[in-house]
Order: C-alpha cells, then structure tokens, then sequence
C-alpha cells in the first residue's frame, strides 16, 4: 500500500496562511494559484483547513471552494467549521471528495454519525488536536487550538472510530510548525488503538520524516504544512513536493501491502 | 459528444473540467433526449449500490443505456460505482445491476485472510497490474497509480473481462473491459496524468 | 525606404485596428523580424530598422568588450566586495525561475563570489516549473532565498484595473512591484549593490509603442484609481522621487549589470542551467509566470497585434545568436495552442475573478494609450530639461 504524503494548507480570510503551534501565522499567498501547483507537482491529496471558521461560525467561501476545487486533479478534503448536513452537501457538491470535522464533532458527536450514514464513511474525516499538558499529559483541544477539552486523543479516536469516520488526523500543536518531526509516540499510540487509517500531522519536515512516522509508527499517511511551503533558513515561501522517484527511493520496498 | 451521466452521484464536475483540458467537450445530463445522441457515455459514480441503481431506474435510463451499449455498442466507461453497477449484483444491495459484465461485487470486510486485515475502506493511491494489452491503457506513463475509494470490489466471472489487477492484501479487479463497454474501480479524474492518459485514450475511441 | 516584405504577419494586416495601431504599409525588416507592428519604425534604404541602428550603435560605441570588460568586472566585484564587508550581503538580487535570474544566481555567487540576497517576489502567477526552478537552483548553489510574497487580494485588484483599462503593458502591476521590492529589500539590509539580469545580447530591443515603463507609480496609481475597488495598503510602491533621487543619492544603490559584460549567448546559458542545475525550460520568454504568458502570447496579440516574440527573437538576430530564417519559422508557429488558450483564459478570469462574460466584454473593449492616465511623463522631461541646463550652467 502507498503512504499518502499530504500537504495540509491554512485558509483565513480567502488567503493561505501558515503559523507555528497554531499561532503567528504568516501569509502565505493565493489558494487557487497553490492549488494548480500542488496540483501540476501531482501530489497524493490536498488537505484545506479554515482556521477561523469555527470560531467565526461562517459558512464556507463555496465560490473559492469551487475555484479551488476545479483545479485539482486528485483528492481534496476540506474542514473547518464544518457543522451541519447541508453544509457537507454544498461542499461536496462544490467538488470536494472529504469533508474534515474537528470542533463540532467534540461538541455533537450525533452529528458525525449522522454525517457519516448521509456520506458514507469514506466522506468523513475526523481530526484531533493535540497538546500535552504541564505534566505531560495529552489533552484534546478544540476551535484552532484555543479550547481544552477533557478529551484523551486515544479515547476520542476510538470513539470516533465507533461513530464511523473513514479515516482520523492526528495534529501535535506541540510539533506544529517546528519543523522538528512528528511525535512518534502520540502517533503509534492512535494507531495502535484503531483499525481505519491515520493520517500524522504536526512537525514533518521531509521524507526522511515521513518514512519514519508511517514505517516505525504505523501511520497510514503523513501530513505536513511548513515543509511543503517554506524553503531553507528564512522561511522563504515557495511551495515544493518532492517528485514521485524522491518518494519512491525513500520509501523503498516498504511500498508493498 | 461524450455524455456523463448525472443521476445525482459521483465527482461530475471533475470529469467534465478533465475532458475540457485535453481538448474535449462533454456534457453532463439525465436528460434522454441527450443521452441518445451520445458518441460516447461515461456512468460516474460515488455511494451505495442499491441507491445507484435505484436512482438510474427512477430516471429511467437503464433501457435507454442498454440500448445505447448492447444494441448500438457506444463506448461507455464506468467509473468506481458507475463500474459495480455494470455487473450483475453487489453483496452491498439487493437490487440487480445492470448485468453487461459477468461479475459480482464482493465486500473486502471478512476476505482478508487471517493476519492480513486492512483498512476498509480501501482509500488510496495502487498501482495497476495490466492482465491484457487494450486501447484504454495505452501510452500510460511508466508506474501508473490510480486513486482508490471503495469498500466493495468486483469479481469477474469471465478472465479474459480482467483488463487491470490491483493488489490490497490480495490481488482483486481493478479495470474490466468487453468490447465497447469499460469499467474502472479506480478514480481516473482524481489520478491526475494517469487519469488524463486514461481519458484521452477513452475520448479517442 | 519600402521594401516589398518576404513575410506577412496575418497578425498585424489583419488586425480589425491595425490603421490606428501600426504603421503601413506593412514593412519588415530585412535584418531582423521587427515589423510595423511597432508604429515608430523607421526603415534606411535597405529595409534595416532603427532598432538594428541602435543595436549597432551601442556595439560599437558604448560596449565595453574583451579584456575592458574583464577588467570592469574585477573592479566592481572588488568594490562591492569591499563595501560589503561587515554586512550580512554583498548584494541583492531577483530570482523568478527564469533564464536571466537563474543564471544570475550561479555567476553572481560562483564566477563573481559575491554573497548575495536571493529574493522570490510572488505575485500569485507562479508557474509550477517556476518554482520548481527556483527550488532547485537554490539548493544547488546553497542559497538564502526570501520570498515576498505580495497581498493576493490587492494585486488581483491592481491586475483587473489594468485589464479593464485596455492598456498595452498588463505586466506593470508585477514588473513595478518587483523593483519596489527589490529596492524596499536593499533598503532594509542596508545593501547597496542591485544585481540585474538585464543585457543587450538577449534583450535589447524592445519598441516603446509596445507598453509603457513599468517603474512609473504615478500612472499604475491613477490607472488604480480609474479602475480600482481595494485599497492598495501594502502593495510596494516605488515613487519618482526614491527612484530618481532617494535610492541613488541618499541610499547611494547602485544597479550593476554583469551579464552585459560577458558573451551571453541563450541557448549556452540553457543548456548550462539544464545540466548543472536541473533547470527546466518553459517555452516562452517569462512564461514562468502564468499572467505574463497569457498576456504576452494573447491579450497583446489579440488587442494590439503586437507579437513581443518578434521583439525576443530579433534581439537574438542582431546579437548573432540566432538567423533570420529560424525566427522567420518560429513566428510561423501560433502563439498558443488551442486547447491551452482556453485552459488559460479560463484561469485568468478566475484569478481575477470575473465571469467569461466579463472577460470577453472586457477584452473586446477597444486599446487605450498609457497616456489617457496620469504619468511622470511631463516630470521627467522637465527634469531632464533642467539638469540639461544645470550641467551646461556647470560646464561654465
């Protein structure tokens, strides 16, 4: 089976943004144009979050959806806000293959059984933020980062398993942006607790990252925002993929199910 | 003009936007009258067998689409469910589907073998094994892949039907072709240069 | 003098405006493949155009060749490196993806051993083969690239002025931005040495009829103004004053251009960057921008009948790099293929966010001069006046 390397882009205000642990975010530039690169790079899959939309509990820019979407040619999923069936629909229809639910399934886990019995569970992806705590401890967070649940990420996935999703997102806020790999430990413990595929996210940056979260730790896929658009020491902004024999060379004979 | 069928499932938008790019107009309809002046039929299709097969014969289009491939041999290309439902039933409903393949669709839950379990349902990138040569599969560029969604696989009652094999823990039907008529498990829409090679070859029968 | 042309460019004798627009009766030139597409052409009595006339002149006149400018470019890598010392950078300089910046990365640091800031000024058009040059010729030669990125929202406002204005350069909105940009950069860091990718061996001719000087702000304001909704907040803007006096004066920034002392030839540099760099070429001259292909290979052509590669590929004509005879058959092939011009109409209306309604109504709107908008035109020419008088004032 191929592990999915999936870039994760930030959405606020119709503009690409990218921050660390959730925070200073710096703008990035135009989704559409972003997206047609990714796209001409052929990459796995695009995950789109709008990182204001809960909290500013508006309905998605369909129209830039719509934009967006026409100009990929492989799977795209799209969370943020995501609070009702209707809204599911409209962006479905908009083109998007996936819809990711991150606060309103903590707040009304109804909604993501009901969501996945009207979509299918293909459709649904669920995604934890995870922060450890002064002692250590990981707690599930809500609403971009800001909101502590009593949520442990491993009882929250199984949960979510149980209620359906086709596939879960492991976000380390810690790692977030660092740039310093993914926590490997959070990671396997999901993984170890599950059967449907789980997607690593939070401080990958590169291949060698990777290979490692979904080689030693078992992750389905591995996701990264910094790494896919910011080059060398001063963040510049560039978006890069690496091509598909870089990928295949590191991975090597681990590609085989 | 090539025809995609809408009958309310599957990623439309995407098909018609990649046809577009390699210099071809298309035309997304339920509509009969259109239907029947189609030089070629593309059958999408996202969700439940049952719903699929329902929704085509509310619109009455299964007689209409039976004419069009059986009678006057359109090339017709079915895509994931538009695939499943070219065969004769689905462990995943009751209802009959439109037979034009000698195959049934199997669940992947319980085959696995012992040990050998994985995710369902299967969602990712393959690659394809090609079992025999076909005008759809040519000039492909070295490794394809194609994207995967689906919980439910076919199973060809006819081997020389098998036009492309796919592995997920054991080696299953990814493409079937029988003369005029295609059907491919994969998403050619969401595999970018794979899936525009597969269109382009579809577009110029 | 007339001469009975060799080569008819449908573009220009049948453009619907082609008696407003260009000279007639139809002429080329005999030497390269400049046209009356450009309506100040002049022709000697050999049918050779006045841009070979000033290409020659600056060839045998002003350029500075052989073991001069060897001897040059020793002094001013000395100079720079001197002036550098104790600073982070030595210079600064563009890099877009293209063949002129790229190629500039590796001479500048490698043959002139030269530290220098890189600068990426993204305007949202950047081709997937852009940044992957960008990407790669960074990582070869190890280099600190920054990225400006420029507020999306406020360029596509400034980019569907000047497309509604109907003027002739659609390019100032980016061209402008990246002087800006450059300048604003140096200012920050302190650097005193702009590095450019500009030469006459690839790109000396270009007729001015054919699009307006980007580095006017007062025009790309007005022409804002006229058509504009945002407000422009953090788009880089350079003004008369910083570009004429403030910038070389008080800033003391000088723009060196090393390429023009060095036997440039474009095909050598490409394959050079292909090899060494893992470079890959796109086709056009900056077509590593998407707004700049279709502006060039389609709104210009369409609007105005001017073909820019008539432009690019006489500049090569006349710096011996390329025959007459192949840029005659480069021409012969269309500007764009079919299938392509409508993939990218379409994402040009959907950048800016227009329907293809309006895009057609747009484009079908008729050219408009430069000059129906505010400009420094009139300044400059008073300044050059005075500083004209003041020098002969001098001189006394």
């Amino acid at each position: 089976m191929r592990h999915r390397i999936i870039p994760v882009l930030l959405l606020k205000n119709n503009g690409l943004f990218k921050g660390k642990h959730f925070q200073d975010h710096k703008y990035v530039g135009d989704p559409i144009n972003a997206v047609k690169i990714f796209n001409d790079k052929e990459v796995d899959e695009l995950v789109f979050l709008d990182i204001n939309a809960s909290r500013e509990q508006k309905e998605p820019n369909y129209s830039m959806l719509y934009d967006i979407a026409s100009e990929c040619f492989m799977p795209l999923a799209y969370g943020g806000g995501v609070s009702s069936i209707e809204m599911i629909k409209e962006i479905l229809r908009v083109g998007i293959e996936k819809v990711v639910l991150n606060t309103h399934a903590v707040r009304n886990p109804k909604f993501v059984q009901e969501a996945v019995k009207y979509f299918g569970t293909s459709t649904i992806v669920a995604s934890i933020d995870v922060k450890k705590s002064f002692f250590g401890t990981y707690n599930v967070y809500i609403n971009s980062g800001t909101e502590k649940t009593n949520l442990h990420p491993i009882q929250w996935a199984v949960e979510l398993e149980k209620l359906g999703v086709g596939e879960i997102i492991i976000n380390s806020i810690d790692k977030d942006g660092t740039l310093s790999g993914y926590d490997g430990n959070l990671i396997e413990s999901v993984v170890k607790a599950i059967k449907i595929p789980v997607i690593a996210a939070g401080g990958g940056s590169g291949l060698i990252d990777f290979v490692k979260v979904c080689k030693n730790h078992k992750a389905a896929a591995a996701a990264a925002g910094a790494h896919f658009v910011f080059q060398g020491k001063h963040n510049a902004v560039l978006i890069t993929y690496p091509s598909q024999s870089e990928i295949e060379n590191e991975f090597g004979s681990f590609i085989d199910s | 003009m090539i025809v995609i069928i809408d009958y309310g499932l599957g990623n439309l938008g995407s098909i018609k936007n990649m046809l577009r790019k390699i210099g071809y107009s298309s035309e997304v309809s339920s509509d009969p009258k259109i239907i029947e002046q189609a030089s070629k039929i593309i059958l999408p299709g996202v969700g439940a067998f049952d719903t699929g097969m329902s929704k085509l014969n509310s619109l009455g289009l299964v007689s209409l689409l039976n004419k069009k491939v059986i009678d006057e041999k359109t090339p017709v290309l079915g895509i994931c469910l538009g695939a499943q439902l070219m065969c004769k039933n689905s462990e995943e409903g009751d209802l009959s589907g439109l037979g034009w393949f000698d195959a049934e669709v199997l669940a992947f839950k319980g085959r696995f073998g012992n040990g050998k379990e994985l995710p369902v349902p299967n969602m990712g990138w393959l690659d394809i094994m090609v079992e025999k040569d076909n005008i759809l599969i040519e000039n492909l560029a070295l490794n394809p892949r194609f994207y995967f969604v689906h919980s439910y696989f076919i199973y060809s009652n006819q081997k020389e039907d098998i036009l492309l094999s796919s592995k997920y823990s054991f080696k299953y039907t990814s493409a079937l072709q029988k003369e005029n008529i295609y059907g491919v498990q994969f998403h050619p829409e969401k595999s970018h240069k794979y899936g525009f090679q597969l269109l382009k070859n579809f577009a110029a029968i | 003098m007339y001469i009975k042309p060799d080569f008819i460019d449908p573009l220009v004798v049948n453009h619907p405006l082609t008696h407003k627009l260009h000279k007639h009766p139809y002429q080329i030139c005999t030497r390269t493949v400049m046209d009356t597409s450009d309506p100040l052409i002049e022709f000697d009595e050999n049918g050779v155009c006045n841009h070979v006339k000033k290409y020659e002149y600056w060839n045998n006149h002003q350029r500075i060749k052989g073991k001069d400018a060897e001897h040059y470019l020793e002094q001013i890598t000395e100079r720079i490196r001197k002036e550098g010392k104790g600073k982070d950078y030595d210079c600064i300089m563009g890099l877009s993806g293209g063949v002129d910046s790229s190629y500039m990365c590796y001479f500048v640091t490698r043959v002139l051993g030269l530290r220098a800031l890189v600068v990426h000024v993204d305007t949202g058009w950047n081709s997937e083969l852009a940044v992957n040059n960008i990407q790669n010729v960074v990582q070869k030669l190890s280099l600190d690239l920054h990225t400006l990125v420029i507020d999306w929202e406020e360029m596509r406002d400034l980019q569907l002025a000047y497309f509604k204005s109907s003027i002739a350069n659609l390019d100032v909105p980016q061209d402008h931005c990246f002087i800006a940009s450059l300048y604003q950069e140096a200012a920050k860091y302190n650097i005193k040495y702009i590095m450019n990718g500009g030469n006459m061996a690839t790109e000396s001719i270009l007729p001015p009829a054919w699009g307006y000087d980007a580095s006017d702000a007062t025009n790309l304001l007005s022409i804002h103004k006229a058509f504009g909704t945002k407000k422009l907040k953090s788009f880089p803007t350079v003004s008369l004053f910083k570009y004429l006096f403030f910038y070389p004066f008080v800033k003391k920034m000088k723009v060196i251009r090393p390429l023009e002392y060095i036997e440039y030839n474009k095909n050598q540099v490409k394959q050079f960057l292909m090899n060494e760099l893992d470079w890959r070429d796109y086709g056009g001259k900056h077509y590593e921008s998407k707004f700049t292909k279709f502006f060039q290979a389609h709104y210009l052509p369409t609007k105005f009948g001017y073909d820019k590669r008539k432009a690019h590929l006489s500049s090569l004509i006349v710096s011996n790099q390329l025959s007459r005879n192949e840029a005659i058959e480069e021409l012969k092939k269309p500007l764009y293929d079919l299938t392509e011009l409508e993939e990218d109409r379409i994402y040009f209306a959907k950048k800016l966010n227009i329907s293809l309604e309006e895009y057609y109504k747009i484009m079908s709107k008729p050219p408009i001069e430069y000059s129906v908008f505010a400009s420094q035109v009139a300044t400059k020419e008073t300044l050059r006046k005075f500083f004209k008088t003041f020098n002969k004032f001098r001189k006394l």
